[in-house]
């Protein structure tokens, strides 16, 4: 048997081998590693800095779903923010009542049950036409929301959780609270996102995405595999969208709009569409690139010079953010559709062989 | 020697005092982005005033720090800027933006007792639960629009109306109080209509609310959207026929520019004074607009006095913290001075009108808001002129609340 640990390579000879979690043991002592830092890191840092790890944390979440609707079923979704919205929603409702711990599974299940309807039309239609049915879920979902009083119709409805097991959840530790709360719960839906796809509905997911008739001949059933998808995906996206309304304190419809769905494709295509790493990478991306976009805006806006060669009625800062969003997507797609994923892939592969190329 | 050391040290401490200490005042809103034709100029009228301020030294021994940040409007952003402040910067006082992001911003506000005085008049941000720290600087946009309905009632009884709203919070914030004050005016609201940007083409709107038999439209908008329908009304010969009003956001040098012609006749719900106006406010505001070389764009827009009118009223409320709390400027002491501005101690900076009873801005721990007295202007000739004395809605009070 060869060293676990000087292993180089993937030297898999059984079926078991090939759908193990981990490739080898270095991979485990490195998640494990990664899994202690990212505990470690708040210590590190402020509070308002933790509150932008809770947003890339929360985006994962929901592009790991999106990730399963359209990286692996190839089913492209522009409603996942509506999903996070029927999420949280039921998490605002339901939490007068409940403890976190059960309104979120339960923000989830909601949405899951949207997303097996909103799937529906998967069954008849493909492509741009189904992309159209799920925007027309994002405008109903902001619609009716917009038309609810028991939603407050689009307004706050406030979220609170001021005691956990006795421990006083304030301002001063909220964010740090909520931090390790959904980084447990990114952990696990990472874990049910691995082992979902390396077994036989993972599998079917992608037979389906390359070729549904040929699934079919196959035996697997295309119909129920698309709204599997759809249900999980939306599950995702609505468990997301409770931990929002918990560190968010409110739920405003705002927050689930078609913009964030379109955000939350662009992050799963710069990312890395079908991967976790992805899914991690291309929040944080996205989220840095809008602060920094933000800050280099706020210069502009505030530097004389460019003020002055800059035409009256053109406002440049204002369009900095939507020109900078739309060209990442762009060059992505165009240099590197497999994504930062890719990056990634490349940068371990380099450390891994070296100091040789191969 | 060691009596010149000793001099040297009490030299070193009269200059530091002499100095002063900085306090720091927060405002976040869209500089850029959506909205951003109002909260450029709001964010400058901020700026300005806080230049002015410390040029004059409005707050003895104390230099205000004005930190303006631009939020794209973008609720995660206004979350995560308002938290860095509160880590870093520590703010006596917030100056906020959006009705979305503070009406989610309650809750931390209130726990962090941060005295906030936001853009948005929306009247849930001053309703509880988590109202406590809330001050509107003028009257909500619920208020505006009950007096609108009381002034069409003084013009034609028993009128047919339709309102016209943003299809948000902030448009929707309006409707079930209005439709309260119309019942007890003997009012019909005949149709709710919701209409946001790109509304390019309002011929079917507009045709149906005339089959209708509408006689008046309220607007609770932006300029942008209500200038495309006062446009098409002209177009389709229903500007004379329906009236149109609207309430602050629809208004001003905007709307003018962006209706041109076709916003002869539009009246206007507002709490300012208008920039051909003589008064104390107006005057500083046409003075530090040249004096930092604003455009003429912004100068002539409403929410640049709407900024300005903001940072008057958390100056003051900041040197009145100092006055009475031994030089204490903190968001306990500014509050405890915003809450004690009224009556003889109400503030007139000169940017709103005054009520009859000659207040211009006050605020009690109960009336959270600023500036009631409010005026219906009109477009004439190319400006808005008042056509109403300064009033204060009387039937707000009585159907605010279901």
């Amino acid at each position: 048997m060869r060293n676990p640990w000087a292993q180089t390579g993937n030297y898999r000879t059984s079926y078991e081998q090939d759908t193990t979690i981990f490739a080898n043991y270095r991979e485990i002592v490195s998640v494990v590693l990664l899994l202690v830092a990212l505990c470690l890191l708040p210590l590190f840092l402020e509070r308002s800095q933790v509150l932008v790890l809770n947003f890339i944390l929360i985006y994962a979440i929901a592009v790991l779903g999106l990730n399963i609707t359209t990286g692996y079923a190839g089913l492209i979704s522009v409603g996942q923010a509506a999903f996070m919205g029927v999420g949280a929603y039921t998490v605002a409702l339901a939490a007068p009542s409940l403890p976190f711990w059960l309104t979120i599974p339960l923000g989830g299940f909601v949405a899951a049950i949207a997303g097996f309807i909103v799937g529906i039309p998967s069954l008849r239609v493909k492509h741009l036409y189904l992309a159209l049915a799920t925007l027309a879920f994002q405008e109903i979902f902001v619609w009716v929301v917009g038309r609810s009083p028991a939603l407050a119709q689009g307004a706050a409805i406030p979220v609170e959780m001021r005691n956990f097991l006795g421990l006083e959840i304030s301002f001063r530790n909220h964010n740090y609270f909520w931090y390790y709360i959904i980084l447990f719960v990114l952990v696990l839906m990472v874990i049910a996102w691995r082992n979902l796809l390396r077994g036989k509905y993972g599998r079917a997911l992608i037979a389906v995405r390359d070729n549904d008739r040929a699934a079919d001949a196959m035996g697997m059933d295309p119909g129920r595999t698309k709204l599997f998808a759809f249900a999980l995906g939306a599950f995702y996206g609505g468990v997301a969208g409770g931990l929002l309304a918990y560190m968010q304190r409110a739920v405003v419809v705002e927050e689930f709009t078609l913009a964030r769905s379109v955000t939350l494709l662009a992050m799963a295509i710069v990312g890395g569409l079908g991967t976790v790493v992805g899914s991690l990478l291309g929040p944080a991306f996205m989220k840095f690139l809008q602060i920094y976009v933000e800050r280099l805006s706020e210069w502009m806006k505030a530097n004389p010079f460019i003020q002055s060669i800059t035409p009256a009625g053109v406002d440049v800062a204002s369009a900095l953010l939507p020109l900078s969003f739309g060209l990442v997507i762009v060059l992505f797609l165009v240099f590197e559709p497999r994504g930062l994923y890719n990056w990634w892939r490349l940068l371990r592969s380099y450390f891994r062989t070296w100091p040789f190329k191969y | 020697m060691k009596r010149g050391f000793v001099l040297a040290m009490m030299v070193a401490l009269g200059l530091a005092l002499a100095q002063g200490r900085t306090v720091n005042l927060l405002w976040s809103g869209a500089i850029t982005g959506p909205t951003s034709d109002v909260g450029g100029p709001y964010a400058a009228g901020i700026e300005d005033y806080c230049k002015y301020a410390n040029e004059q030294k409005l707050i003895p021994n104390v230099t205000l720090n004005c930190i303006v940040r631009d939020d794209q409007y973008q609720n995660p952003n206004t979350q995560r800027i308002l938290e860095e402040a509160l880590d870093r910067a520590k703010p006596a006082i917030y100056l906020g933006y959006s009705t979305g992001a503070m009406l989610q911003l309650k809750p931390l506000i209130n726990e962090v007792r941060l005295p906030t005085i936001p853009a948005s008049a929306h009247i849930g941000l001053i309703e509880p639960p988590h109202n406590q720290y809330m001050f509107l600087p003028v009257s909500s946009y619920s208020e505006q629009f009950v007096a609108l309905l009381e002034y069409i009632n003084r013009t034609k009884k028993n009128a047919r109306v339709a309102l016209v709203v943003n299809p948000s919070p902030f448009g929707r914030a309006v409707v079930d109080v209005s439709r309260r004050a119309a019942a007890r005016l003997g009012q019909t609201i005949v149709d709710v209509r919701e209409v946001g940007g790109g509304n390019l083409d309002n011929t079917a709107l507009l045709r149906a609310l005339d089959a209708a038999g509408v006689e008046f439209i309220l607007h609770q908008n932006v300029a942008g959207p209500v200038a495309n329908i006062l446009k098409d009304a002209k177009r389709l010969g229903l500007d004379k026929k329906i009236k149109q009003l609207g309430a602050i956001y629809t208004g001003g040098s905007d709307l003018i520019r962006l209706a041109g012609d076709a916003a002869e006749g539009y009246l206007w719900a507002s709490s300012y004074y208008t920039l051909d106006e003589n008064a104390p406010g107006i005057n500083l505001q046409k003075q530090l607009a040249q004096k930092y070389n604003r455009s003429a764009d912004i100068l002539n827009s409403t929410n640049y006095t709407a900024g300005m009118l903001a940072a008057a009223i958390a100056v003051e409320a900041m040197k009145r913290a100092a006055q009475r709390f031994n030089g204490r400027i903190d968001n306990a002491t500014v509050y405890q001075a915003l809450i004690g501005m009224n009556g003889p101690n109400a503030f007139k900076p000169g940017f709103a009108v005054s009520t009859k009873a000659g207040i211009e801005i006050d605020f009690t721990r109960t009336e959270q808001t600023g500036a009631e007295g409010l005026r219906i202007l009109e477009v004439k000739g190319g400006k808005f002129v008042p056509v109403t004395e300064p009033f204060t809605s009387t039937l707000f009070r009585q159907v605010r609340n279901p």
